[in-house]
């Protein structure tokens, strides 16, 4: 017996020291950094740069020196390989032209908060350019607590010609913080990401609303009816767990002519707005005005009606797989969702028709998408950024470089129609065969040839959008939440408690809720925060 | 009194009032317990054979609900990634345990010996460590500015290898052997450390099986070390592995960032509870093996006269 | 050689000899000659724990700093309490601080209780086969993730497709709406935790027991004890100094509430039932879930531990002063 465990313990010690042997060796190079964790070099970097020759041409800069720019993406690391192909076509052609080498590192899902800015907060030299947005992507908090490097007017020029000339002025403007740039806005991309609600058109049509729904109230219509005549329906089988605002915020855009100030949520809810053309000053529709009451008493009306399940606070389901199913009449998300939605209901549920009401349809009380929904910054602890700059220039002007790295190899990663559109060699499955490579931070329109899966009618809906949409005032005021982080704690807590009650109708009363909900705002200090915002966004725009 | 075996055995044949009853409460007790502990599990089983709408429309049952793989196609997709999880994992597992293990019992040891005058100071030097801890940023920053541990295994090997629960958990196994056995072994002339590794480890069975069993499951489990320091590895350990599949449906689904990327048909639910399968099944075959080391404890009597 | 264990405060040596206590002078370098193998024994242990907790400790610093990432944490600007402050100000910190400690309390006592009853009623069947699978049984629900522990509650109580609604109707029945009772949910919680939890919990006594002096037993039970007696007087206090450790290692963690459990079970949106089931963690998640804020999360870290310790040392000190072998140091 003592023989054997002394023999079974002896076994494993070795596996572990074996398998400690091995980790040391399989350690990637970039683990050695012992970069310290304060570093000054947002200064430093700029004005060494602009030191260089401040010409225009890219053949006058030092590129003698062969290096790798690691570029940080969101997203699951893809296993099938095509990225690490795409990217190495790529990359014989990068090194033609200023001798460097693109590498990718990925920001996995899981909890992708905290590790993206976990990651920024190490100022890692080994990141180069990295992906951000301002309103979903942390990239005004990060500019502010040095993680990005400052971009002067010299080193666009010098390093990034072709993405500085073809940027205006205005849209530079955007990403300021004061004077200085800090990353680089997506803003010759087209997209549309505002919100509504999917339905189906045929429906809708039984229901009697003959053009579909054309204003908020007609879902009232459109979801009784699916009640009382589609038997196992839910009108709209929400899941109120991942959902907790519900989509007060689109009847208020419905029915209204307040816009968001974006930057200013607390805790993921949009309290605050401008009304009308007025942008300068900070209102709160939640604060006080009727429409909040109106919304209240519809969410009211509709759990009655049962336009959800009676547990939706707890209900975690997949309502876009439930309409495939046709399971749920309804499903809420963005116009870009419905895009890639629409064809596939055709297929699943043939006539279904899924149309789009978007909020702020009827009164056309609803904005363009910010340009700087996708950016590009460079780390302020790089080692490189110049290069860095050289190779983002490439990927979004070089056409051909623009193609391998966002669509990959033609032929194996994807093929083009007669017609010029996009489209997937035979066998192509998106869920084993997808590049991945997810560059959010420099598409163009001008290299985005129009999707085979898409939506046949995208550009006749997108043009509908554009006609209606409403400019967004204010996409260079950057909200910095922490001169008042206790308020809007507070804030966060009290709204977290009512919104879930009051959007899925939970209250017998609602104006009562309503009424106390405002009286918890006052006492969690939504006044102060409120005039703190003005404050701050009065100096913004004095600038 | 020294009986011989057959006078033992009648005595133990005596069968008491209080004996049956209790036999049959633990029987009755433990059963159920056992049969509620089952039936989640046999749910969770039948769900990841069954296609989502079901699911979501009848709710789970311990039948699956319209048959599928799909869940498990899903998972099984990449086998090469699946099965490198794997290896990761077990390699850890095993390596981690069997080190961790040794340093323990032997920290045990020393701590547990009353004429060792540091043990208060350094047993108390081990415990505040539970009460206090930096917090997720300075942890951070010193694994991977300091230490350089990023994309290393040894982040995640090296800082689970022992907890202070364990150690004096161990501690207080090896407390329950008599000190004579320390005192018989110094009389041979051995030093502590012989002892212990002649003496004292021989007798830890049932010790080092529940303390390597715990310690086991910490590396099994270890997702959230993973992430913070390991994410761009391309063997990665099974829980975070497993994570990943299912948070990438669901960061897509629900955060702004679905906008970016086409959303593909991922079954979410049904993907969870094979997830659970996946994961849990070795384990569950594995444990029957430790439970052999939970017999009953060695008597004294040798020692002692 | 007799031997005599004296209380672990004083420091002098151990060993008497004739009956007459020899009062030596406290002599450290001697001490640490003597025991030099124990002590080196005990080195592993102690530099892991030097380097990966000690070492990053110091960094609670920058719960009291407004963090700049480019200044790094002992760079940064020094703000005092500031990061506290939406924790005190929310008016809901003594709510918070009661629900986890009750939680807490009440998952550690039952906790304790049932797996100190199914180990010992483990113990007594005899059958082996039925002990090994009940046994393998009782640890799968460890394993179940905090996500799927919530799917699977739901799955019970929902009021449309729910096991115990549907139960009810088929029955003839009204079912109540589990999802917007509040008082049902604090039991709820602690049966999911005790249920999750005992298994595992079970094993450690289980071991103990296995691991007791088998003479004791047989030699009570030839002297006419019967079982219960058997179970009251032996093995149940022999399970005590075990109990004691686990119980004063939870109790120093008495304000760290189970993150995932709550979160999993009552969801971010319900907030019916969070006054009587919302814990420290998840109220900071809500109020910081778009701010990543890392110095305010440090903050409530250090909250939590400062007032854990002071509960632990009381603990402890008492527990010496009833009995020193029981304590933890």
């Amino acid at each position: 017996m003592k023989k054997n465990l002394k023999k079974v313990l002896s076994l494993m010690l070795v596996l572990a020291f074996v398998f400690s042997l091995a980790a040391c060796a399989g350690e990637s190079a970039d683990s050695s950094s012992t970069a310290p964790a304060s570093t000054d070099s947002t200064e430093s970097t700029a004005a060494d740069s602009s030191a260089e020759e401040s010409t225009l041409e890219n053949t006058d800069v030092d590129t003698s020196e062969q290096v790798n720019i690691n570029m940080l993406v969101l997203g699951n690391k893809p296993t099938n390989g095509r990225m690490e192909a795409a990217v190495a076509a790529e990359n014989e052609l990068l090194l033609e032209k200023v001798n460097a080498t693109v590498s990718l590192e990925y920001i996995e899902w899981t909890d992708w908060q905290t590790q993206y800015n976990l990651r920024l907060m190490s100022n890692d030299t080994s990141i180069d350019l990295i992906i951000t947005a301002t309103d979903w992507l942390y990239a005004w908090p990060n500019s502010k607590k040095g993680a990005f490097l400052a971009l002067t007017e010299d080193m666009l020029q010098t390093y990034a010609p072709q993405t500085w000339a073809e940027i205006p002025a205005e849209d530079w403007d955007l990403c300021k913080l004061g004077d200085t740039i800090y990353f680089i806005p997506e803003d010759q991309y087209t997209q549309w990401t505002n919100h509504g609600m999917f339905y189906r058109g045929d429906w809708a049509t039984e229901a009697g609303l003959t053009d579909g729904v054309q204003k908020f109230d007609d879902l009232t219509t459109y979801f009784t009816y699916i009640k009382e005549n589609k038997e196992g329906v839910i009108p709209w089988d929400v899941p109120g767990k991942n959902n907790m605002a519900g989509i007060i915020s689109g009847y208020i855009a419905s029915n209204s002519d307040y816009t968001t100030i974006i930057g200013t949520d607390t805790g993921n809810f949009n309290l605050f707005a401008y009304q009308g053309d007025d942008y300068k000053t900070v209102v709160s529709p939640y604060l006080d005005d009727d429409v909040l009451y109106d919304a209240a008493d519809l969410m009211k009306e509709w759990n009655t009606i049962g336009v959800w399940r009676d547990d939706v606070l707890n209900y975690e389901g997949e309502t876009r797989e439930l309409m495939y199913a046709g399971q749920s009449g309804a499903d809420q998300h963005h116009v870009q969702t419905y895009i890639g939605l629409q064809p596939n209901m055709e297929k699943k549920q043939e006539g279904s028709d899924a149309q789009m009401y978007w909020w702020g349809y009827e009164n056309g009380n609803y904005c363009a998408d910010l340009k700087t929904h996708g950016a590009m910054a460079v780390n302020a602890s790089s080692e490189n950024p110049e290069r860095a700059l050289m190779v983002y220039d490439l990927i979004r002007n070089d056409e051909e470089i623009y193609k391998l790295h966002n669509f990959g190899i033609e032929g194996t990663d994807y093929v083009m129609t007669d017609d010029g559109k996009l489209d997937r060699p035979a066998g192509w499955d998106q869920s084993t065969d997808a590049l991945d490579t997810n560059f959010w931070g420099g598409r163009v329109d001008k290299y985005e040839p129009a999707r085979v899966t898409d939506y046949a009618d995208k550009d006749a809906l997108f043009a509908e959008l554009a006609a209606g949409a409403k400019e967004y005032q204010l996409s260079a005021f950057a909200f910095d939440p922490e001169q008042c982080p206790t308020e809007i704690a507070a804030v966060a807590d009290v709204c977290s408690n009512y919104f879930p009650l009051l959007a899925y109708g939970k209250k017998d009363d609602p104006k009562a809720t309503v009424d106390e909900f405002r009286e918890q705002l006052k006492m969690a200090g939504i006044e102060s925060l409120m005039a703190n915002i003005q404050q701050q966004m009065d100096e913004a725009l004095a600038q | 009194m020294i009986l011989d075996k057959k006078e033992i055995q009648a005595v133990k044949s005596k069968k008491d009032a209080s004996g049956i009853i209790i036999s049959i409460i633990a029987y009755i007790f433990v059963g159920l317990f056992a049969i509620c502990c089952l039936l989640p599990f046999l749910m969770i089983i039948s769900a990841s054979f069954s296609s989502e709408t079901a699911i979501t429309t009848d709710g789970m049952g311990i039948f699956p609900k319209n048959f599928t793989l799909e869940a498990y196609k899903i998972l099984f997709r990449t086998p090469k990634y699946l099965v490198g999880s794997y290896v990761v994992t077990i390699g850890m597992t095993l390596g981690g345990t069997a080190l961790g293990l040794f340093i323990i019992s032997m920290t045990g040891y020393a701590l547990q010996r009353k004429d060792f005058p540091f043990r208060n100071g350094i047993s108390f030097f081990i415990y505040f460590t539970t009460l206090f801890s930096a917090g997720l940023a300075p942890t951070y920053l010193w694994m991977v500015n300091t230490l350089g541990m990023k994309n290393n295994y040894l982040a995640v090997f090296l800082p689970l290898l022992m907890t202070p629960w364990l150690i004096f958990l161990m501690k207080n196994f090896i407390k329950s052997i008599p000190h004579e056995i320390t005192e018989s072994g110094k009389i041979d002339g051995a030093n502590d450390f012989r002892i212990f590794l002649t003496l004292v480890l021989p007798n830890l069975k049932p010790a080092l099986a529940t303390v390597g069993l715990f310690l086991a499951l910490q590396y099994w489990n270890e997702w959230y070390n993973t992430m913070l320091y390991l994410s761009n590895k391309d063997y990665q350990p099974l829980q975070y592995y497993l994570y990943k599949i299912i948070n990438q449906a669901q960061a897509l689904r629900q955060s702004v960032a679905g906008n970016q990327v086409s959303i593909e048909n991922l079954p979410s639910n049904t993907l969870k509870m094979a997830t659970a399968i996946v994961a849990t099944g070795p384990v569950i075959l594995f444990y029957p093996f430790v439970q052999k080391y939970f017999i009953a404890g060695m008597t004294v009597g040798a020692v002692k006269g | 050689m007799t031997t005599k264990v004296e209380k672990s405060g004083q420091k002098r040596n151990r060993f008497q000899k004739d009956g007459i206590p020899i009062k030596q002078k406290r002599n450290i370098w001697k001490d640490i000659k003597t025991h030099k193998i124990l002590i080196l024994m005990c080195l592993p242990a102690v530099i892991f724990f030097i380097v990966f907790n000690y070492c990053p400790l110091p960094g609670v610093y920058i719960a009291f700093t407004n963090f700049n990432y480019a200044k790094g944490i002992f760079g940064s600007d020094f703000i005092g309490f500031d990061n506290f402050n939406f924790l005190i100000n929310s008016n809901k910190l003594w709510m918070l601080t009661r629900n986890t400690v009750l939680y807490n309390l009440a998952f550690i006592i039952l906790g304790n209780l049932l797996q100190i009853t199914v180990a010992v009623l483990l113990n007594e069947v005899a059958a082996k086969w039925f002990r090994k699978i009940t046994q393998t049984l009782m640890f799968l629900p460890y394993f179940i993730s905090a996500v799927l522990v919530g799917l699977i509650v739901y799955n019970i109580f929902n009021t449309d497709v729910g096991l115990i609604p549907s139960l009810i109707r088929s029955l003839g029945g009204e079912s109540m709406s589990f999802y917007s009772t509040t008082w049902i949910w604090p039991i709820i919680i602690v049966l999911v935790n005790l249920w999750q939890g005992t298994g595992y919990g079970a094993v450690v006594y289980f071991a103990t027991i296995c691991g007791m002096d088998t003479g004791i037993m047989e030699a009570a039970e030839i002297d006419g004890a019967n079982r219960w007696q058997r179970i009251r007087y032996i093995t149940i206090p022999g399970l005590k100094s075990i109990a004691i450790i686990l119980i004063l290692f939870s109790i120093g963690s008495i304000l760290k509430g189970n993150f995932g459990l709550f979160y999993n079970i009552i969801g971010p949106a319900n907030s019916l039932l969070m006054p009587y089931t919302d814990i420290i963690e998840t109220f900071v998640y809500r109020a910081m879930m778009n701010q990543q804020n890392f110095a305010q999360a440090s903050a409530v870290g250090l909250y939590q531990s400062v007032f854990g310790f002071i509960i632990v040392m009381l603990a402890n000190s008492i527990v010496k002063k009833v009995d020193p072998e029981y304590a933890l140091f």
